[in-house]
Protein backbone atom coordinates (compact mmCIF):
# COMPACT_ATOMS: atom_id res chain seq x y z
CA UNK A 1 0.00 0.00 0.00
CA UNK A 2 1.29 3.42 -0.89
CA UNK A 3 1.69 6.22 1.59
CA UNK A 4 -0.97 8.85 1.20
CA UNK A 5 0.75 12.14 0.60
CA UNK A 6 -0.50 15.58 1.61
CA UNK A 7 -3.55 16.64 -0.34
CA UNK A 8 -5.39 19.88 -0.64
CA UNK A 9 -9.09 20.37 -0.72
CA UNK A 10 -10.02 21.66 -4.13
CA UNK A 11 -13.34 22.54 -5.58
CA UNK A 12 -14.87 19.88 -7.81
CA UNK A 13 -13.86 20.29 -11.38
CA UNK A 14 -14.66 18.31 -14.50
CA UNK A 15 -12.94 14.87 -14.35
CA UNK A 16 -12.10 15.18 -10.63
CA UNK A 17 -14.09 13.31 -7.94
CA UNK A 18 -16.58 15.33 -5.99
CA UNK A 19 -16.26 16.01 -2.23
CA UNK A 20 -18.55 13.09 -1.32
CA UNK A 21 -16.52 10.64 -3.33
CA UNK A 22 -13.26 12.03 -1.98
CA UNK A 23 -14.60 11.74 1.55
CA UNK A 24 -15.44 8.09 0.94
CA UNK A 25 -11.96 7.48 -0.51
CA UNK A 26 -10.33 9.08 2.52
CA UNK A 27 -12.50 7.06 4.90
CA UNK A 28 -11.52 3.87 3.07
CA UNK A 29 -7.84 4.83 3.38
CA UNK A 30 -8.33 5.56 7.09
CA UNK A 31 -9.87 2.11 7.60
CA UNK A 32 -6.95 0.53 5.74
CA UNK A 33 -4.45 2.43 7.87
CA UNK A 34 -6.21 1.29 11.06
CA UNK A 35 -6.06 -2.31 9.82
CA UNK A 36 -2.36 -1.93 8.93
CA UNK A 37 -1.59 -0.51 12.38
CA UNK A 38 -3.44 -3.44 13.99
CA UNK A 39 -1.31 -5.98 12.09
CA UNK A 40 1.58 -5.27 14.45
CA UNK A 41 -0.61 -6.04 17.44
CA UNK A 42 -1.82 -9.27 15.84
CA UNK A 43 1.77 -10.30 15.18
CA UNK A 44 2.72 -9.68 18.81
CA UNK A 45 -0.38 -11.50 20.11
CA UNK A 46 0.29 -14.59 17.95
CA UNK A 47 3.95 -14.63 19.04
CA UNK A 48 2.94 -14.47 22.71
CA UNK A 49 0.53 -17.40 22.15
CA UNK A 50 3.30 -19.46 20.50
CA UNK A 51 5.64 -18.50 23.37
CA UNK A 52 3.12 -19.72 25.97
CA UNK A 53 3.18 -23.07 24.18
CA UNK A 54 6.99 -23.04 24.05
CA UNK A 55 7.20 -22.17 27.75
CA UNK A 56 5.22 -25.37 28.44
CA UNK A 57 7.67 -27.22 26.19
CA UNK A 58 4.84 -27.84 23.67
CA UNK A 59 3.36 -30.41 26.04
CA UNK A 60 0.04 -30.27 24.14
CA UNK A 61 1.58 -31.80 21.02
CA UNK A 62 2.66 -35.46 20.89
CA UNK A 63 6.34 -36.15 21.55
CA UNK A 64 8.60 -36.78 18.58
CA UNK A 65 8.86 -40.53 18.18
CA UNK A 66 12.28 -42.22 17.79
CA UNK A 67 11.28 -43.21 14.24
CA UNK A 68 10.68 -39.59 13.24
CA UNK A 69 13.92 -38.60 14.96
CA UNK A 70 15.75 -41.28 13.02
CA UNK A 71 14.12 -39.98 9.83
CA UNK A 72 14.97 -36.34 10.51
CA UNK A 73 18.45 -37.05 11.83
CA UNK A 74 20.25 -35.41 14.74
CA UNK A 75 19.48 -31.81 15.65
CA UNK A 76 22.04 -29.10 14.83
CA UNK A 77 24.38 -28.27 17.74
CA UNK A 78 22.63 -26.02 20.27
CA UNK A 79 25.52 -23.54 20.19
CA UNK A 80 25.08 -23.19 16.43
CA UNK A 81 21.34 -22.50 16.86
CA UNK A 82 22.15 -19.86 19.51
CA UNK A 83 24.73 -18.19 17.25
CA UNK A 84 22.16 -18.20 14.42
CA UNK A 85 19.63 -16.59 16.79
CA UNK A 86 22.08 -13.81 17.75
CA UNK A 87 22.97 -13.15 14.07
CA UNK A 88 19.28 -13.20 13.10
CA UNK A 89 18.30 -10.79 15.91
CA UNK A 90 21.12 -8.41 15.00
CA UNK A 91 20.33 -8.35 11.27
CA UNK A 92 16.57 -8.10 11.86
CA UNK A 93 17.02 -5.09 14.17
CA UNK A 94 19.37 -3.38 11.72
CA UNK A 95 16.86 -3.93 8.88
CA UNK A 96 13.95 -2.61 10.94
CA UNK A 97 15.92 0.50 11.94
CA UNK A 98 16.93 1.11 8.32
CA UNK A 99 13.29 0.74 7.20
CA UNK A 100 12.32 3.21 9.93
CA UNK A 101 14.95 5.60 8.62
CA UNK A 102 13.68 5.35 5.04
CA UNK A 103 10.04 5.80 6.17
CA UNK A 104 8.92 2.51 4.66
CA UNK A 105 5.38 1.33 5.41
CA UNK A 106 5.87 -2.39 4.89
CA UNK A 107 5.19 -4.81 7.74
CA UNK A 108 7.53 -7.82 7.91
CA UNK A 109 6.21 -9.21 11.18
CA UNK A 110 4.74 -12.35 9.62
CA UNK A 111 8.09 -13.57 8.30
CA UNK A 112 9.71 -12.80 11.67
CA UNK A 113 6.96 -14.83 13.32
CA UNK A 114 7.96 -17.74 11.09
CA UNK A 115 11.69 -17.39 11.88
CA UNK A 116 11.06 -17.14 15.62
CA UNK A 117 8.77 -20.17 15.58
CA UNK A 118 11.50 -22.05 13.69
CA UNK A 119 13.97 -21.19 16.48
CA UNK A 120 11.51 -22.54 19.07
CA UNK A 121 11.11 -25.68 16.92
CA UNK A 122 14.87 -26.20 16.58
CA UNK A 123 15.46 -25.80 20.32
CA UNK A 124 12.53 -28.14 20.99
CA UNK A 125 13.96 -30.74 18.63
CA UNK A 126 17.41 -30.31 20.22
CA UNK A 127 15.80 -30.69 23.70
CA UNK A 128 17.20 -27.34 24.81
CA UNK A 129 14.05 -25.22 24.70
CA UNK A 130 13.83 -24.67 28.45
CA UNK A 131 17.37 -23.26 28.67
CA UNK A 132 16.95 -20.99 25.64
CA UNK A 133 13.29 -20.01 25.82
CA UNK A 134 13.89 -16.55 27.27
CA UNK A 135 16.49 -15.68 24.63
CA UNK A 136 14.03 -16.42 21.78
CA UNK A 137 11.24 -14.67 23.68
CA UNK A 138 13.33 -11.51 24.25
CA UNK A 139 14.41 -11.52 20.60
CA UNK A 140 10.80 -11.92 19.44
CA UNK A 141 9.39 -9.23 21.69
CA UNK A 142 12.11 -6.79 20.61
CA UNK A 143 11.82 -7.50 16.88
CA UNK A 144 8.01 -7.65 16.72
CA UNK A 145 7.72 -4.71 19.14
CA UNK A 146 9.92 -2.59 16.90
CA UNK A 147 8.02 -3.76 13.80
CA UNK A 148 4.81 -2.71 15.53
CA UNK A 149 6.29 0.64 16.57
CA UNK A 150 7.52 1.27 13.02
CA UNK A 151 4.18 0.50 11.39
CA UNK A 152 2.25 2.29 14.14
CA UNK A 153 4.26 5.55 13.84
CA UNK A 154 3.90 5.42 10.06
CA UNK A 155 0.15 4.82 10.27
CA UNK A 156 -0.35 7.48 12.99
CA UNK A 157 1.38 10.04 10.76
CA UNK A 158 -0.64 9.03 7.69
CA UNK A 159 -3.89 9.00 9.72
CA UNK A 160 -3.21 12.49 10.99
CA UNK A 161 -2.80 13.71 7.40
CA UNK A 162 -5.94 11.89 6.24
CA UNK A 163 -7.97 13.33 9.11
CA UNK A 164 -6.70 16.84 8.31
CA UNK A 165 -7.74 16.27 4.72
CA UNK A 166 -11.14 15.02 5.80
CA UNK A 167 -11.59 18.07 8.02
CA UNK A 168 -10.63 20.37 5.14
CA UNK A 169 -13.44 18.88 3.06
CA UNK A 170 -15.90 20.02 5.72
CA UNK A 171 -18.92 18.15 7.09
CA UNK A 172 -21.10 16.09 4.71
CA UNK A 173 -23.84 18.73 4.93
CA UNK A 174 -21.40 21.35 3.53
CA UNK A 175 -20.96 19.26 0.42
CA UNK B 1 4.35 12.39 23.98
CA UNK B 2 5.38 9.88 21.27
CA UNK B 3 5.20 12.66 18.66
CA UNK B 4 8.11 14.53 20.20
CA UNK B 5 11.50 14.39 18.50
CA UNK B 6 13.11 12.88 21.61
CA UNK B 7 10.65 10.00 21.75
CA UNK B 8 10.89 9.35 18.02
CA UNK B 9 14.67 9.24 18.13
CA UNK B 10 15.23 7.49 21.46
CA UNK B 11 12.44 4.85 21.62
CA UNK B 12 13.55 2.73 18.60
CA UNK B 13 17.25 2.94 19.47
CA UNK B 14 16.66 2.19 23.15
CA UNK B 15 14.34 -0.73 22.33
CA UNK B 16 16.71 -2.23 19.75
CA UNK B 17 19.78 -1.90 22.00
CA UNK B 18 17.94 -3.16 25.10
CA UNK B 19 16.45 -6.13 23.29
CA UNK B 20 19.68 -7.15 21.59
CA UNK B 21 21.79 -6.82 24.74
CA UNK B 22 19.23 -8.92 26.68
CA UNK B 23 19.14 -11.60 23.95
CA UNK B 24 22.96 -11.75 23.85
CA UNK B 25 23.23 -11.89 27.65
CA UNK B 26 20.66 -14.71 27.83
CA UNK B 27 22.46 -16.68 25.11
CA UNK B 28 25.84 -16.04 26.71
CA UNK B 29 24.46 -17.15 30.08
CA UNK B 30 23.09 -20.31 28.45
CA UNK B 31 26.51 -20.99 26.84
CA UNK B 32 28.38 -20.44 30.11
CA UNK B 33 25.86 -22.52 32.07
CA UNK B 34 26.29 -25.36 29.58
CA UNK B 35 30.09 -25.10 29.77
CA UNK B 36 30.07 -25.07 33.58
CA UNK B 37 27.73 -28.09 33.76
CA UNK B 38 29.87 -29.94 31.20
CA UNK B 39 32.98 -29.12 33.26
CA UNK B 40 31.29 -30.34 36.46
CA UNK B 41 30.27 -33.58 34.71
CA UNK B 42 33.82 -34.13 33.42
CA UNK B 43 35.21 -33.59 36.93
CA UNK B 44 32.65 -36.01 38.34
CA UNK B 45 33.52 -38.62 35.70
CA UNK B 46 37.21 -38.25 36.69
CA UNK B 47 36.26 -38.58 40.34
CA UNK B 48 34.24 -41.74 39.61
CA UNK B 49 37.17 -43.11 37.63
CA UNK B 50 39.50 -42.36 40.55
CA UNK B 51 37.15 -44.15 42.96
CA UNK B 52 36.89 -47.20 40.69
CA UNK B 53 40.68 -47.34 40.27
CA UNK B 54 41.39 -46.84 43.97
CA UNK B 55 38.90 -49.56 44.95
CA UNK B 56 40.10 -51.89 42.21
CA UNK B 57 42.44 -53.83 44.47
CA UNK B 58 39.81 -54.25 47.20
CA UNK B 59 37.34 -55.49 44.60
CA UNK B 60 39.90 -57.89 43.14
CA UNK B 61 40.63 -59.31 46.57
CA UNK B 62 36.93 -59.22 47.44
CA UNK B 63 37.87 -57.17 50.54
CA UNK B 64 34.34 -56.04 51.31
CA UNK B 65 35.23 -54.45 54.65
CA UNK B 66 37.89 -52.23 53.10
CA UNK B 67 35.54 -51.35 50.22
CA UNK B 68 32.75 -50.48 52.65
CA UNK B 69 35.08 -48.17 54.59
CA UNK B 70 36.35 -46.48 51.45
CA UNK B 71 32.81 -45.82 50.19
CA UNK B 72 31.72 -44.62 53.62
CA UNK B 73 34.66 -42.17 53.86
CA UNK B 74 34.02 -40.81 50.38
CA UNK B 75 30.35 -40.35 51.28
CA UNK B 76 31.29 -38.22 54.29
CA UNK B 77 33.17 -35.75 52.09
CA UNK B 78 31.58 -32.31 51.94
CA UNK B 79 29.48 -31.94 48.79
CA UNK B 80 29.05 -35.69 48.21
CA UNK B 81 25.33 -36.41 48.37
CA UNK B 82 25.47 -40.13 47.72
CA UNK B 83 27.89 -42.82 46.60
CA UNK B 84 26.93 -46.39 45.98
CA UNK B 85 28.02 -49.45 44.05
CA UNK B 86 25.40 -51.81 42.74
CA UNK B 87 25.80 -55.10 40.95
CA UNK B 88 24.65 -56.07 37.48
CA UNK B 89 21.19 -57.00 38.76
CA UNK B 90 20.73 -53.55 40.27
CA UNK B 91 21.19 -54.58 43.90
CA UNK B 92 23.03 -51.99 46.00
CA UNK B 93 26.11 -53.76 47.42
CA UNK B 94 27.93 -50.81 49.01
CA UNK B 95 26.66 -47.37 49.91
CA UNK B 96 27.68 -44.43 52.06
CA UNK B 97 24.17 -44.67 53.50
CA UNK B 98 23.98 -48.12 55.17
CA UNK B 99 20.17 -48.08 54.91
CA UNK B 100 20.43 -48.37 51.14
CA UNK B 101 22.46 -51.59 51.12
CA UNK B 102 20.67 -54.61 49.61
CA UNK B 103 17.98 -52.36 48.16
CA UNK B 104 17.18 -52.86 44.49
CA UNK B 105 17.54 -50.00 42.02
CA UNK B 106 14.72 -49.29 39.58
CA UNK B 107 16.15 -49.66 36.04
CA UNK B 108 13.55 -47.18 34.78
CA UNK B 109 14.78 -44.44 37.11
CA UNK B 110 16.88 -41.53 35.80
CA UNK B 111 20.50 -42.57 35.52
CA UNK B 112 19.55 -46.21 34.77
CA UNK B 113 17.07 -45.80 31.92
CA UNK B 114 19.78 -44.36 29.61
CA UNK B 115 21.41 -47.82 29.41
CA UNK B 116 18.30 -49.90 30.04
CA UNK B 117 16.07 -48.20 27.45
CA UNK B 118 16.37 -51.04 24.92
CA UNK B 119 15.92 -54.80 25.35
CA UNK B 120 19.72 -55.19 25.68
CA UNK B 121 21.32 -52.78 28.17
CA UNK B 122 23.99 -50.59 26.61
CA UNK B 123 27.48 -50.97 28.07
CA UNK B 124 28.96 -47.75 26.73
CA UNK B 125 27.67 -44.22 27.15
CA UNK B 126 29.37 -40.86 26.76
CA UNK B 127 30.03 -38.83 29.93
CA UNK B 128 27.09 -36.49 29.17
CA UNK B 129 24.66 -39.40 28.88
CA UNK B 130 25.93 -40.85 32.15
CA UNK B 131 25.01 -37.67 34.00
CA UNK B 132 21.67 -36.76 35.51
CA UNK B 133 20.44 -33.76 37.48
CA UNK B 134 17.70 -34.08 40.05
CA UNK B 135 16.48 -32.92 43.46
CA UNK B 136 16.99 -35.54 46.18
CA UNK B 137 14.69 -36.37 49.10
CA UNK B 138 16.38 -33.70 51.23
CA UNK B 139 15.44 -31.11 48.60
CA UNK B 140 19.05 -30.58 47.50
CA UNK B 141 20.00 -30.26 43.84
CA UNK B 142 22.29 -33.11 42.80
CA UNK B 143 24.44 -33.74 39.76
CA UNK B 144 25.04 -37.49 39.60
CA UNK B 145 26.81 -39.83 37.26
CA UNK B 146 26.78 -43.58 36.88
CA UNK B 147 30.09 -45.14 35.88
CA UNK B 148 30.21 -48.76 34.76
CA UNK B 149 32.69 -51.16 36.39
CA UNK B 150 33.93 -53.35 33.55
CA UNK B 151 35.20 -56.90 33.73
CA UNK B 152 38.99 -57.18 33.41
CA UNK B 153 41.27 -60.18 32.87
CA UNK B 154 42.27 -60.06 36.55
CA UNK B 155 38.65 -60.19 37.63
CA UNK B 156 37.66 -63.21 35.57
CA UNK B 157 40.77 -65.21 36.43
CA UNK B 158 41.03 -64.28 40.11
CA UNK B 159 41.31 -67.13 42.56
CA UNK B 160 39.19 -65.67 45.34
CA UNK B 161 36.05 -65.07 43.34
CA UNK B 162 35.43 -65.12 39.65
CA UNK B 163 33.39 -63.61 36.89
CA UNK B 164 32.82 -65.20 33.53
CA UNK B 165 35.16 -63.76 30.86
CA UNK B 166 32.19 -63.01 28.56
CA UNK B 167 30.52 -60.91 31.29
CA UNK B 168 31.21 -57.33 30.18
CA UNK B 169 29.87 -55.41 33.14
CA UNK B 170 30.38 -56.27 36.81
CA UNK B 171 28.54 -53.42 38.41
CA UNK B 172 28.01 -49.67 38.47
CA UNK B 173 29.29 -46.87 40.62
CA UNK B 174 26.72 -44.14 41.24
CA UNK B 175 28.01 -40.89 42.70
CA UNK B 176 26.08 -37.69 43.24
CA UNK B 177 27.60 -34.33 44.12
CA UNK B 178 25.77 -31.28 45.41
CA UNK B 179 24.96 -28.71 42.74
CA UNK B 180 24.95 -25.87 45.27
CA UNK B 181 28.47 -24.53 44.42
CA UNK B 182 27.58 -24.58 40.72
CA UNK B 183 24.29 -22.83 41.41
CA UNK B 184 26.05 -20.19 43.53
CA UNK B 185 28.53 -19.55 40.71
CA UNK B 186 25.66 -19.25 38.20
CA UNK B 187 23.75 -16.89 40.52
CA UNK B 188 26.86 -14.67 40.83
CA UNK B 189 27.25 -14.78 37.06
CA UNK B 190 23.59 -13.82 36.58
CA UNK B 191 23.97 -10.85 38.90
CA UNK B 192 27.13 -9.66 37.17
CA UNK B 193 25.59 -10.05 33.73
CA UNK B 194 22.47 -8.15 34.78
CA UNK B 195 24.70 -5.37 36.10
CA UNK B 196 26.76 -5.36 32.91
CA UNK B 197 23.55 -5.33 30.85
CA UNK B 198 22.26 -2.35 32.84
CA UNK B 199 25.54 -0.47 32.45
CA UNK B 200 25.62 -1.07 28.66
CA UNK B 201 22.03 0.09 28.38
CA UNK B 202 22.59 3.20 30.48
CA UNK B 203 25.71 4.04 28.50
CA UNK B 204 24.20 3.49 25.05
CA UNK B 205 20.75 4.97 25.68
CA UNK B 206 22.20 7.77 27.84
CA UNK B 207 24.84 8.47 25.18
CA UNK B 208 22.27 8.67 22.39
CA UNK B 209 20.03 10.93 24.52
CA UNK B 210 22.93 13.21 25.51
CA UNK B 211 24.26 13.56 21.95
CA UNK B 212 20.79 14.09 20.57
CA UNK B 213 20.03 16.75 23.17
CA UNK B 214 23.36 18.53 22.68
CA UNK B 215 23.47 18.42 18.87
CA UNK B 216 19.84 18.44 17.78
CA UNK B 217 17.33 19.32 20.46
CA UNK B 218 19.06 22.37 22.01
CA UNK B 219 19.88 24.02 18.63
CA UNK B 220 16.25 23.41 17.52
CA UNK B 221 15.00 24.94 20.76
CA UNK B 222 17.25 27.96 20.16
CA UNK B 223 15.91 28.24 16.61
CA UNK B 224 12.33 28.08 17.91
CA UNK B 225 13.20 30.84 20.42
CA UNK B 226 14.75 32.91 17.64
CA UNK B 227 11.68 32.47 15.39
CA UNK B 228 9.40 33.43 18.29
CA UNK B 229 11.50 36.54 18.99
CA UNK B 230 11.22 37.59 15.34
CA UNK B 231 7.48 37.01 15.43
CA UNK B 232 7.19 39.09 18.60
CA UNK B 233 8.78 41.99 16.70
CA UNK B 234 12.22 42.09 18.30
CA UNK B 235 14.45 44.03 15.97
CA UNK B 236 17.88 42.50 16.35
CA UNK B 237 17.80 39.01 17.90
CA UNK B 238 20.91 36.95 17.15
CA UNK B 239 20.46 33.77 15.08
CA UNK B 240 21.52 30.52 16.85
CA UNK B 241 25.06 29.22 16.35
CA UNK B 242 26.89 25.92 16.71
CA UNK B 243 25.22 23.65 14.17
CA UNK B 244 25.63 24.30 10.45
CA UNK B 245 22.10 23.41 9.35
CA UNK B 246 20.51 25.36 12.19
CA UNK B 247 22.78 28.36 11.49
CA UNK B 248 21.73 28.31 7.81
CA UNK B 249 18.08 28.11 8.83
CA UNK B 250 18.58 30.97 11.32
CA UNK B 251 20.27 33.16 8.69
CA UNK B 252 17.43 32.39 6.25
CA UNK B 253 14.90 33.51 8.89
CA UNK B 254 17.00 36.64 9.51
CA UNK B 255 17.09 37.46 5.79
CA UNK B 256 13.36 36.78 5.46
CA UNK B 257 12.70 39.02 8.43
CA UNK B 258 14.94 41.77 7.01
CA UNK B 259 13.15 41.66 3.64
CA UNK B 260 9.77 41.62 5.33
CA UNK B 261 10.70 44.68 7.38
CA UNK B 262 12.08 46.42 4.30
CA UNK B 263 8.92 45.68 2.32
CA UNK B 264 6.75 46.79 5.23
CA UNK B 265 8.76 50.02 5.52
CA UNK B 266 8.46 50.67 1.79
CA UNK B 267 4.74 50.06 1.93
CA UNK B 268 4.44 52.38 4.93
CA UNK B 269 6.41 55.02 3.07
CA UNK B 270 4.25 54.63 -0.05
CA UNK B 271 1.11 54.85 2.07
CA UNK B 272 2.38 58.00 3.82
CA UNK B 273 3.24 59.49 0.44
CA UNK B 274 -0.23 58.63 -0.81
CA UNK B 275 -1.78 60.21 2.27
CA UNK B 276 0.35 63.39 1.78
CA UNK B 277 -0.75 63.58 -1.84
CA UNK B 278 -4.36 63.22 -0.83
CA UNK B 279 -3.99 66.07 1.68
CA UNK B 280 -1.98 68.44 -0.67
CA UNK B 281 -2.89 67.65 -4.27
CA UNK B 282 -0.42 68.69 -6.97
CA UNK B 283 -1.48 71.49 -9.38
CA UNK B 284 -3.94 70.07 -11.92
CA UNK B 285 -4.76 67.05 -9.68
CA UNK B 286 -8.31 66.80 -8.26
CA UNK B 287 -8.46 66.77 -4.41
CA UNK B 288 -9.09 63.45 -2.70
CA UNK B 289 -12.75 62.81 -1.86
Amino acid sequence: MTSPGPRTASSPRAGLPGPGERRREIETRIRRLHALANRGLWGLAIFILISIGAQRNFSFIPEISPEIRALLGPSPPIKLISIALAVYAFSALILILSRMMSGSNSYRGWSHLGYLSAFYAFYYYGEALQQNFWAVFAAGITILGLEYYQIWTHCAEALRKEKQLLASLGTPSDA
Amino acid sequence: MLRSLTAKAVVPVASAVTGFVIVCCLLLYSFIQGDLVDGAIQREVSLADTIIKSTHYSMLKSDRESLRHTISHIGRQQGVEHVRIFNKKGLIMFSADPAEVNREVDTRAAGCVECHAGPEPSASLGPMEQARRFTNEQGRHVLAITAPIFNEPGCSSGGCHFHLPEQKLLGTLDIGLSEEPLRETLATLRGRMALFCLMVLLLSVGGVCALLRRNVLLPIRELVGYANALRAGETQPLPPEGCEEIETLGRAYQELNRRLRQTTAELEKARDKGADRAGNPLPGEPPAP
